[in-house]
């Protein structure tokens, strides 16, 4: 009962590592950038949330208007600076390190930003939901109302996007321009807008993510950090290039750390984090569904 | 590009003298500054070794590191331990961080050197992270205030005649002229013309006989050896080592200066140690009367301003546009 207790209490944890696993892979599938900035962004959309949740105190207007403010941060991100960065750093020493420096110095904005319009200090973000363990059978289990409708929201926008991959032109012409960008822009399609429509999703998915763990974690302008770091563990555990790699790389990882943390103690989730990170990296570094050879980046 | 360029540069012996005489002026001039700008120039020798560090990895070895700081808390850590476990005076701690970084940094290296791109970056960044959480888990480490790291005051009858910061300017002005020095030697000897040719082309370095492998874990080693050295001048300043210390703030701190200085020289190192301690305290004083949000805040939204223009204006730093520029001409 013990053991099960912990595996679910991970659950929903995971479920908002792989959103943010699902914004890193997005981004890096068609512009080849790992957006580190993504923490600010997502904290962003998170405070824009708040302020709404403040000025008309409804959670769910609150929820929409963060998850819009994720989608124009991240489309004003890459019309703005990625698509720049990227044209300008070609030769071979700087493609792969500028983006990464680029987008530190685009957190670092962020953060600062934030700081300056809402403060350093840590603050609370309300729910709609009882954070109180559910009661089954007389006996309180770790997973709460928010808990499950943190689950819920993260498999109803996984679905979405999942039908917009699969079913609509729109999914289609995202994966030809990731896949092919040079094959797409013959057959007709504007590569440079579908890049940014990318960004804009991958956005919206943090400010999503950020408004369901924020909660649980507070909100400060750099108290998502420790969330990119798990991530991008998630998303690497999946494989970069693959969206369902990363969705269940943020639930393995998720679980995995409540396990660590109910047997061993809170002070070894990270180290745990890390060492998974390395190993994955170092034993099958394609990901767990990454295709062979796609880490040569 | 960056391989293959004619260099007419000083031999090591007129390196040497050129340091010599760098470090006389320092220490004759230290006489005439006051306190607090001398308080400052211990802070930006501190880490300019730390730039150094990040300048041999990224700028020559092409690995790029966001967690220089994590190597900085091995070696500040191991210093302070000595001290505190096995009463070593402190000039031997230098040494003994400097080699307990660069063993570290092998070790790190044997793995992360398989890495490249945007999984070295995860990786080092999660290294970033991970160390000071770390160290504050273990007990003998002080946990969340850490250990005492004081370099006391001068020895002897000179004691009263220095100024406590005069002397943390000294050691830490020594450190960094050495760190220069052997820098530089370092990248013009085989081993940076090594590390050059694997950053340029992996397979074509490996045609002439390099082993890539070997050669980035060794820029490892010697880059993270660099950085202990930067962690236990930037602890003498602070005199504590701590968890808060080594934040992930730090290593982005760092390669902002490395970046804004020039990543592929070392040339560049000064520049960047210096915007990136004067800064802070020029808003500090210009904003004196605005709000403190703004004092705290502005600095670092400039910093990180500069580092997105200056990745997007020229790549591969100042330096190397302004030599291409001078090429072009």
């Amino acid at each position: 009962m013990n053991l099960i207790n912990t595996l679910i209490a991970g659950v929903s944890i995971g479920a908002i590592y792989s959103l943010i696993a699902f914004a890193l892979i997005l981004v890096w599938r068609s512009t080849r950038v790992v957006n580190f900035a993504q923490a600010g962004q997502a904290a962003f959309s998170t405070y824009v949330g708040l302020s709404f949740e403040k000025a008309f105190n409804n959670f769910w207007l609150a929820l929409l208007a963060a998850i819009i403010a994720g989608v124009l941060v991240g489309a004003f991100v890459e019309v703005v600076i990625v698509r720049f960065i990227v044209k300008r750093a070609t030769s071979a020493a700087t493609v792969t390190v500028a983006p990464v420096i680029a987008m530190l110095g685009l957190l670092g904005i962020f953060q600062g930003v934030m700081g300056l319009i809402w403060g350093g200090e840590y603050q609370a973000y309300p729910t709609a939901f009882s954070r109180d363990g559910l009661t089954i059978n007389g006996s309180q289990i770790p997973f709460s109302q928010n808990d499950l409708f943190v689950l819920l929201t993260v498999v109803a926008a996984m679905s979405v996007a999942a039908l917009i991959f699969q079913k609509t032109s729109l999914g289609l012409a995202m994966r030809a321009a990731a896949f092919a960008p040079e094959v797409t822009r013959l057959s007709g399609i504007r590569v440079s807008r579908i890049r940014t429509l990318g960004w804009a999703f991958a956005g919206g998915a943090g400010g999503l993510a950020g408004v369901l763990v924020a909660p649980t974690t507070f909100i400060a302008p750099n108290s998502f950090d420790l969330l990119l770091v798990f991530g991008f563990t998630a998303a690497v555990i999946g494989g970069l290039d693959s969206l369902i790699g990363g969705v269940l790389g943020g639930l393995a990882l998720g679980i995995g750390l409540s396990v660590v943390t109910g047997y061993l103690g809170g002070s070894y989730t990270f180290m745990t984090a890390f060492v998974l990170l390395i190993v994955v990296l170092l034993i099958r570094p394609q990901g767990i569904l990454g295709a062979r050879g796609a880490r040569r980046a | 590009m960056l391989v293959v360029r004619s260099s007419h540069k000083p031999s090591a012996t007129k390196r040497t003298i050129l340091a010599l005489i760098v470090g006389i002026i320092l220490f004759v001039g230290s006489n005439f500054i006051d306190e607090y700008r001398i308080f400052q120039g211990a802070q930006v020798a501190a880490y300019l070794v730390g730039i150094v560090s990040i300048v041999l990895l990224t700028g020559y070895s092409g690995q790029i590191t966001l967690g220089q700081g994590a190597f900085m808390a091995v070696g500040s850590y191991s210093a302070a331990l000595a001290v505190q476990e096995f009463g070593l005076p402190i000039w031997i701690t230098f040494f003994i961080a400097v080699l307990a970084a660069a063993l570290f940094g092998a070790i790190i290296g044997i793995s992360a050197g398989r890495l490249s791109g945007p999984y070295l970056a995860g990786a080092t960044l999660a290294f970033a992270v991970g160390i000071p959480a770390l160290a504050n888990a273990i007990p003998i480490l002080g946990g969340e205030q850490g250990l005492s790291f004081d370099i006391g005051y001068a020895p002897g009858k000179y004691a009263d005649t220095v100024s406590p910061y005069k002397w943390l300017f000294w050691i830490c002005a020594l450190c960094a002229i050495i760190a220069v020095v052997i820098a530089v030697n370092i990248t013009s000897s085989g081993l940076g013309r090594q590390w050059r040719a694997v950053r340029a082309h992996e397979t074509a370095a490996a045609l002439c006989g390099i082993n890539p492998a070997r050669s980035k874990v060794m820029a490892f080693t010697v880059s993270s050896g660099f950085a202990g050295l930067a962690g236990v001048s930037f602890s003498a300043t602070v005199g504590l080592v701590s968890p808060s210390g080594f934040t992930l703030a730090l290593s982005f701190l760092l390669l902002t200066g490395a970046i804004l200085g020039g990543i592929s020289h070392i040339s560049g190192a000064l520049g960047g140690a210096i915007i990136v301690v004067i800064i802070p305290t020029v808003f500090e004083s210009w904003t004196e009367e605005a709000s403190l949000g703004v004092a705290t805040y502005l600095p670092g939204i400039i910093v990180s301003a500069l580092l997105l223009l200056s990745i997007a204006l020229a790549p591969e730093g100042p330096s190397e546009a302004l030599h291409k520029l001078r090429r072009k001409h």
